[in-house]
């Protein structure tokens, strides 16, 4: 009924002719011209969060803005034969990535847009090199260059002293490869311009023509800790576009792995932000349980990060129901055992100090920048996925949602171990009422498109596949949660000290390998 | 003597002359010479009245109904003589370098004619023996360093700073006048040596009164707190040889000013005098090293950073006048040696510090450090001396700020043998201070000296910077030596400097601090456990007893039976120390190591994928920005400009941000002061209605008030 | 804090072993499918998704460098729970023993998945210690002896690598970590991402593995370092 409000309020004010996917989500035509306005009625009048940019190149150019409404995916489609869009980011900062993202993948122009130019291709790229585009040869070897990167962002900061500090992309210890520029007059942050991308392996352009089995490592393996979430998510748009529906076991097991993986994901999250403090006793214990639960998976599973168990259609083996259970009951032990860190950490207060009133985002910039996940949540926005667009079963668990208010680190943290907690609790209500049958339904590829999604451990990931005739993957798009919160990670960053810096990233529990793709 | 005397004058004189009449082309080599040649005669009849003893006290002539003129140069006076001699010597060389910059902008003549004039009243002042003269004089070195101060006129920088120093400096001196004068008249004579004889009935109230006029007014031109508003603002823009002297020497002698008076002149009020100058030295001392932290402005941090030293010799002071008045007399000496020595030190390595900086200044064309960077690899002597410079300031072994602000400390410490609890208390929390002061100085110094001559060139000019002509590292050089010389030889300076002081404390601080471990006849082991003495002979206290001077080079202050050693030093034991562990560390590592390896040099890492480019780096001010915002309550920044611009919602185009500290004393004195003054021009202006019978009554109430005060003293 | 101590003593020691003992808790290793005689080579062979095996005289063989643990071949090939995967890349040539005492590590992420880099991070938890070998990390390779590369190694990587691999002084090993940096895995090569790390720096080691476990890396430093033999 929603979507339906939504469709005749859109049809009596621009007069697009709307229509309700299978899924339940709303699909919005709209002219070039609309679509700013359409875009920005859901935002603003309809309270509906930006969810990605889905660019096709298919007789034309096809964009389909996605959002989330209260309990559906909307569908924002324009078409148009040139590759030039108006822009909505000045209107919605969410979709400000989505377009330089597209500007450089695929050479579309979006008028209007105030900071175009270099994003996920280096300096080191020839001018127009558009590796999305149809016709570019994925298999011609990248420029190496040898002269030091030229990359200059213009300097926002005007004061007396002021400086440019630049960290990475090789910076410390054992992290992701990303590149911070940090403007400041010295001990307060001023700005946070993170260069992302060094992981860049562009899996989405490889990916074209590739059979769904070969895909499927990719979407696998592109971010090794949230795979089977991704893993899930693909399949669940392959199963879309071939209108296959899992097994209600399949289903149930792939939201137990999905848990377990949740579980896993936090607890190391964690243990990140338990060493970005230096409190090296409780970074052992969080790091002692993360161990514990990469040995429960591989002893459950066979691998240790969940790997090689998704495929469309449901999984590739059955799991047996006393090894879930027994699991779960593991997985039980273990989060009571966080628990016990999460009380010793709210008693210490030189751990607090560095979290509390640190790294905020207000609610209102979580919306404007379309935030996912635990961030979104520790700062008041309370979309889950598994609520309101429901999967796998979770409409009958109960999930309880945490959030926060503050926005700060804390509240990250809290939300983290909260959600951990309710991680366990789903792993043993599942595992205790796992339904009998098969875990496989058979594929019969078939041209079409479809969306998967999930709420992968760092929040919402949405999967987009075209399937060729043939049944090979034609097109892939992936909008990765770290992507939206990568986005709007120097929001907290910004007028804290340097100090917090690496506490504030921990608390943010970013992926590069996610984001870049 | 006298003839010495003469023929310094008569150099001054002649050589004013002779800068007047040659051209241009020849004044900074003339200047050099004969700055040089008057130095050298000042030193020499300081020398002799200091180290030998030959004190001048001549009459000159009689001004009827003023009194006698008299010259007089007595051990102290010889101090400060002989300090100024020693920054001026070699500031003078360096002026042969550094004045050719001004040729065809600015007249060289005028400014040789006012350098001499000006070390000429300078060294003169020390040697007045009565009011008159000394006020005289003063006047002549007041107008003198202003007419250098705004030598370079059209930059308003320099005309508004040495407005500023004038009027605050006459301000001071008019206090001064009045104190000397209640004392004059008090004893009827303008003469010191009467004033010293006659001095014995003046009341408490008077002498308070004295006191302070003279501390505060004298104090004025130490720099110190709170009326040194005008120092940070003269010293920077001065030129960079004129800055030396400001900082070298006129500070000393505003010093002059308030010993002559306070531990000469006027009998002793109990201990209130010198816990106020102690306090008042702790504050100077503290707020200036937090500004010298925060400052940007090279010459400006290191004119902070006088006020800093001023602040630690005035604590010095203070605690020495304590200790006398407490009954203390060798405690006292140990104090005031520590003063001066202090302030001797200062003179050194803060002349070498500002004619660094005037190279820099001179070489690039900015005193910003935030636009400076690199320069070791342009002017490697200026390096190495300035670094020199600031080990000395940061009081680092074996160099000479250690060895007077380590006595000075140990003085502070000696705080224990008092009885007055309330006294105990104001020199612990006066120690405090200075041990934060001493910590915020490392930091001060390590800023100006990696952010000026380490990492990168942080603009076009510091990148394309001069060489430095040989004029202008010679005599930094000179002054890096004295530096060192006078922190391994303490031992020497301290029985120096203790008979200068000794006229007034009647003790000797050499025989507390260094004991005669050269000879071993029982005179000079008397009164020390002989195991005590043994111990130090085994220690080799005595080596070098067959070729050196003196009483060797071991500082030691000596306790009671129970604890014969209070404390112990040997900057000159410490530096063959390090110096034996370097080369023993060196030799090690050569031979383990860098025989068999290679050394490859390559780019700076900076992360993988970038060069690091010279705006990356740490500015200035971003090191000291810690700093200022622990202390923020002191800076009271005021922001000047706070902006933002956005292309559109989040997107950013520009942060604008200006900040200006406030300084302390601008703060809390003269902004209330001048806002008192406008109030009080604003009510009178209110009194100017135009009304013809207001008038009237203001003239009829003025006449009443007249009257009536004449009947009330009569 | 002294909780925290004692949370720290409550906890006892859990670390493993190795490579003193064997490690036989389970979960240490996802295991890896093993190669040799098979009733059908050409249906096993079809069933890789990566390429990784190839027929080969009435059985199959399988290349390391490019099997990613799909597992699409468990149940048709013997599975090995083992651990010690680690190569010397140019094996006729040996490492000789250049280094004495302990090594500094620097780790790159050349455009890695996270679960590599993961597993190498689990290397600094109580359950493997790595600093109890005489392994530290370090993030900069001025003082680095060893380097652990990471993913495929993706254009934008590929210079930050070898300037990373140049600042490094000599004596230095690289140690290609995980299937992506022994060969590019299923990234490369492409336009974006290489072959692995012996595009860009000479490798001297390899772990192969999706991800490697924990041990698996442990071996390689050990092989790296010369304290150990690298697997057939």
């Amino acid at each position: 009924m929603e979507v339906e409000r939504l469709a005749a309020a859109l049809a009596e004010r621009f007069g697009v002719k709307a229509r309700v996917e299978r899924d339940g989500g709303l699909t919005v035509p709209c002219s070039a011209a609309d679509l700013a306005g359409v875009c920005e009625t859901l935002f603003t009048a309809y309270d509906c969060a930006f969810a990605g940019l889905i660019v096709e190149e298919r007789d034309g150019w096809t964009l389909r803005h996605l959002f989330y409404s209260e309990r559906a995916i909307i569908r924002v489609v324009s078409r148009s034969d040139r590759p030039t869009f108006p822009s909505i980011s000045a209107r919605m900062h969410a979709a400000d990535w989505h377009e330089r993202a597209a500007e450089d993948l695929f050479g579309i122009a979006f008028s209007g847009h105030p900071r175009l130019g270099e994003f996920v291709l280096h300096e080191q790229w020839p001018e127009g090199t558009n590796p999305m585009r149809r016709g570019f040869d994925v298999r011609r070897p990248s420029p190496r260059p040898d002269a030091a990167a030229g990359w200059a962002p213009p300097r926002v900061l005007h004061a007396p002293g002021a400086f440019s500090m630049p960290i990475g992309p090789i910076f410390s210890g054992v992290e992701e490869s990303v590149h911070f520029q940090l403007e400041t007059v010295g001990e307060e942050i001023v700005r946070v311009i993170p260069r992302l991308f060094y992981n860049y392996r562009g899996v989405e352009a490889i990916a074209r023509g590739r059979t769904i089995a070969a895909v499927l490592l990719l979407a696998e393996r592109f971010t090794g800790t949230a795979s089977f979430a991704h893993a899930t998510a693909f399949s669940r748009a392959v199963e879309a576009a071939c209108g296959v529906a899992v097994p209600v076991r399949a289903a149930r097991l792939r939201a137990f792995i999905a848990e377990l993986e949740r579980l896993r994901h936090h607890t190391a999250a964690i243990h990140g932000i338990c060493s970005s403090t230096g409190l090296a006793v409780a970074a052992s214990q969080a790091a002692i349980l993360e161990e514990e639960l990469l040995r429960l998976s591989a002893g459950l599973t066979g691998h240790r990060y969940l790997f090689g168990l998704a495929v469309p259609g449901g999984l590739r083996r059955d799991l047996a129901d006393d090894d879930c259970r027994r699991a779960a009951a593991e997985a039980g032990a273990i989060a009571r055992r966080l628990e016990g860190l999460e009380r010793s950490l709210a008693r210490s207060s030189s751990f607090l100090d560095r979290l509390e009133q640190v790294g905020i985002v207000t609610a209102d910039e979580a919306r404007r920048y379309g935030l996912v996940g635990p961030v979104a949540r520790a700062s008041g926005i309370d979309r889950d996925l598994r609520v309101i667009l429901p999967y796998g079963g979770y409409a009958d668990l109960g999930l309880r949602v945490a959030r926060e208010e503050e926005g700060d680190g804390y509240a990250r943290l809290r939300v983290l171990f909260a959600e951990a907690r309710e991680s366990a609790r789903l792993l043993t209500a599942l595992a205790d009422g796992l339904p009998d049958g098969s875990v496989s339904a058979p594929i019969q590829p078939r041209a079409g498109e479809g969306l998967g999604w999930v709420e992968a451990p760092g929040g919402a990931a949405v999967h987009w596949v075209r399937l060729d005739d043939d049944g090979a993957v034609a097109e892939w798009r992936i909008l990765p949660p770290s992507f939206a919160n990568w986005h709007g990670f120097h929001l907290a960053a910004e007028g804290f000290a340097f100090q917090d810096f690496p506490i504030i990233l921990a608390t943010f529990g970013l992926a590069a390998a996610e984001n870049d793709r | 003597m006298i003839a010495l005397v003469l023929a310094f004058l008569g150099v001054i004189v002649a050589g004013m002359a002779v800068v007047l009449a040659l051209p241009d082309r020849y004044v900074p080599r003339a200047v050099a010479a004969i700055g040089s040649v008057a130095a050298v005669l000042a030193m020499w009849v300081s020398g002799a009245a200091l180290f030998a003893g030959n004190e001048l006290h001549v009459g000159l002539w009689t001004i009827p109904g003023l009194g006698r003129i008299v010259l007089g140069l007595d051990r102290m006076g010889a101090l400060f003589v002989f300090a100024a001699g020693l920054v001026f010597l070699p500031v003078s060389i360096f002026s042969a370098g550094y004045l050719p910059r001004f040729r065809g902008h600015y007249s060289l003549r005028a400014f040789g004619a006012w350098y001499l004039a000006m070390f000429g009243s300078i060294a003169f002042i020390p040697g007045c023996g009565d009011v008159l003269s000394f006020l005289v004089v003063w006047e002549l070195m007041s107008i003198t360093s202003y007419l250098l101060v705004v030598y370079e006129h059209e930059r308003d920088e320099s005309a508004h700073a040495g407005w500023l120093m004038l009027v605050i400096s006459e301000a001071g001196t008019l206090a001064a006048a009045v104190g000397l004068l209640v004392l004059a008249v008090h004893a009827g004579s303008l003469e010191f040596a009467a004033i010293r004889a006659g001095n014995g009935g003046i009341g408490d109230g008077a002498r308070w009164a004295v006191f302070l006029l003279s501390f505060f007014g004298f104090g004025v031109k130490a720099g110190l707190f709170p009326f040194n508003l005008w120092l940070p603002h003269a010293h920077p823009a001065a030129p960079g040889n004129v800055s030396a002297l400001l900082s070298g020497v006129i500070l000393n002698v505003g010093i002059y000013g308030i010993v002559r008076v306070n531990i000469d002149l006027l009998p002793p009020i109990g201990v209130g005098p010198g816990l106020v100058v102690m306090g008042i030295g702790a504050v100077t001392a503290l707020v200036g090293i937090l500004y010298a932290t925060v400052e940007d402005d090279l010459k400006r941090m290191l004119a902070h950073s006088s006020i800093e030293n001023m602040g630690i010799v005035a604590v010095g002071l203070g605690a020495g006048m304590t200790f006398l008045a407490a009954g203390r007399p060798t405690l006292g000496a140990i104090a005031f040696v520590a003063a001066f020595y202090h302030m001797v030190n200062h003179s050194v390595y803060k002349g070498l510090l500002f004619l660094g900086a005037g190279t820099v200044d001179a070489t690039v064309g900015t005193r910003s450090m935030d636009r400076l960077g690199g320069l070791i690899h342009r002017l490697p002597w200026t390096g190495l001396a300035f670094l020199v410079g600031a080990l000395s300031i940061s009081a680092l072994p074996p160099f000479n700020g250690f060895a007077s602000e380590w006595l000075t400390l140990q003085s502070i410490l000696r705080s224990v043998e008092l009885s007055a609890i309330g006294v105990k208390a104001a020199f612990a929390v006066a120690g405090a201070i200075l041990a934060l002061t001493a910590a915020l100085a490392v930091t001060a110094f390590v800023k100006a000296f990696a952010m000026t001559f380490l990492g990168h060139a942080r603009s076009p000019e510091a990148e394309r910077a001069n060489r430095a002509p040989r004029a202008l590292i010679a005599p930094m050089l000179i002054l890096a030596a004295l530096c060192l010389t006078l922190g391994v030889t303490p031992t020497y300076v301290i029985p120096t400097i203790d008979r200068a002081v000794g006229e007034y404390t009647h003790a000797s601080a050499t025989d507390a601090l260094v004991p005669p471990f050269f000879l071993t006849t029982a005179a000079d082991t008397r009164g020390l456990p002989a195991g005590f003495v043994a111990d130090f002979h085994d220690l080799g206290a005595q080596t070098g007893r067959s070729f050196l001077p003196g009483r060797g080079l071991v500082v030691l202050h000596r306790g009671g039976k129970e604890n014969p050693v209070v404390y112990a030093m040997s900057p000159a034991y410490t530096l063959i120390v390090l110096l034996l562990m370097l080369g023993l560390t060196a030799g090690t590592v050569w031979l383990l190591a860098a025989r068999r390896r290679r050394v490859a040099r390559g780019e700076e890492w900076a992360g993988g994928v970038r060069r690091l480019a010279p705006e990356m780096t740490y500015t200035a001010t971003g090191f000291s920005q810690p700093v200022r915002v622990i202390f923020q309550a002191i800076f009271h920044p005021t922001v000047e400009e706070e902006s933002r611009e956005a292309a559109a919602g989040y997107f950013r185009l520009a942060i604008r941000r200006v900040q200006r500290d406030v300084y302390l004393p601008e703060r809390l004195v003269f902004r209330p002061l001048a806002r008192l003054a406008a109030g009080i021009s604003a009510g009178c202006a209110r009194m100017h209605n135009g009304k013809l019978n207001a008038y009237a009554a203001y003239v009829f109430i003025a006449l009443i008030v007249v009257i009536a005060v004449g009947i009330i003293v009569r | 804090m002294s909780r925290w101590v004692l949370a720290g003593l409550k906890t006892g020691i859990v670390t493993t072993g190795y490579p003193r003992e064997e490690e036989s808790a389970p979960g240490v290793t996802p295991g890896r499918p093993r190669g040799g005689e098979v009733a059908d080579p050409a249906k096993i062979v079809a069933r890789c998704p990566s390429g990784a095996i190839s027929a080969a005289g009435g059985g199959v063989v399988i290349d390391r460098r490019r099997c990613v643990h799909c597992s699409a071949c468990r149940g048709d090939l013997p599975w090995e729970e083992t651990y010690e995967w680690a190569t010397v890349a140019a094996a006729e040539s040996g490492l000789g023993r250049p280094f004495r005492g302990s090594l500094h590590v620097l780790v790159v992420d050349a455009g890695s998945c996270g679960a590599c880099l993961s597993e190498v991070r689990q290397l600094n938890n109580p359950y493997y210690n790595m600093h109890r070998l005489g392994f530290f990390i370090t993030p900069t390779p001025r003082n680095a002896d060893l380097m652990l590369v990471l993913g495929p190694v993706t254009a934008h990587m590929h210079r930050a690598l070898r300037v990373a691999y140049a600042a490094m002084p000599g004596p230095k090993r690289v140690i290609a970590v995980g299937t992506c940096a022994a060969s590019g895995g299923v990234f490369g090569p492409s336009f974006a991402a290489g072959s692995g790390a012996a595009d860009a720096v000479p490798v001297d080691v390899v772990v192969p593995g999706c991800p490697p476990p924990p041990l698996a890396v442990l071996h390689g430093l050990l092989v790296a370092a010369g304290r150990k033999e690298g697997a057939g």
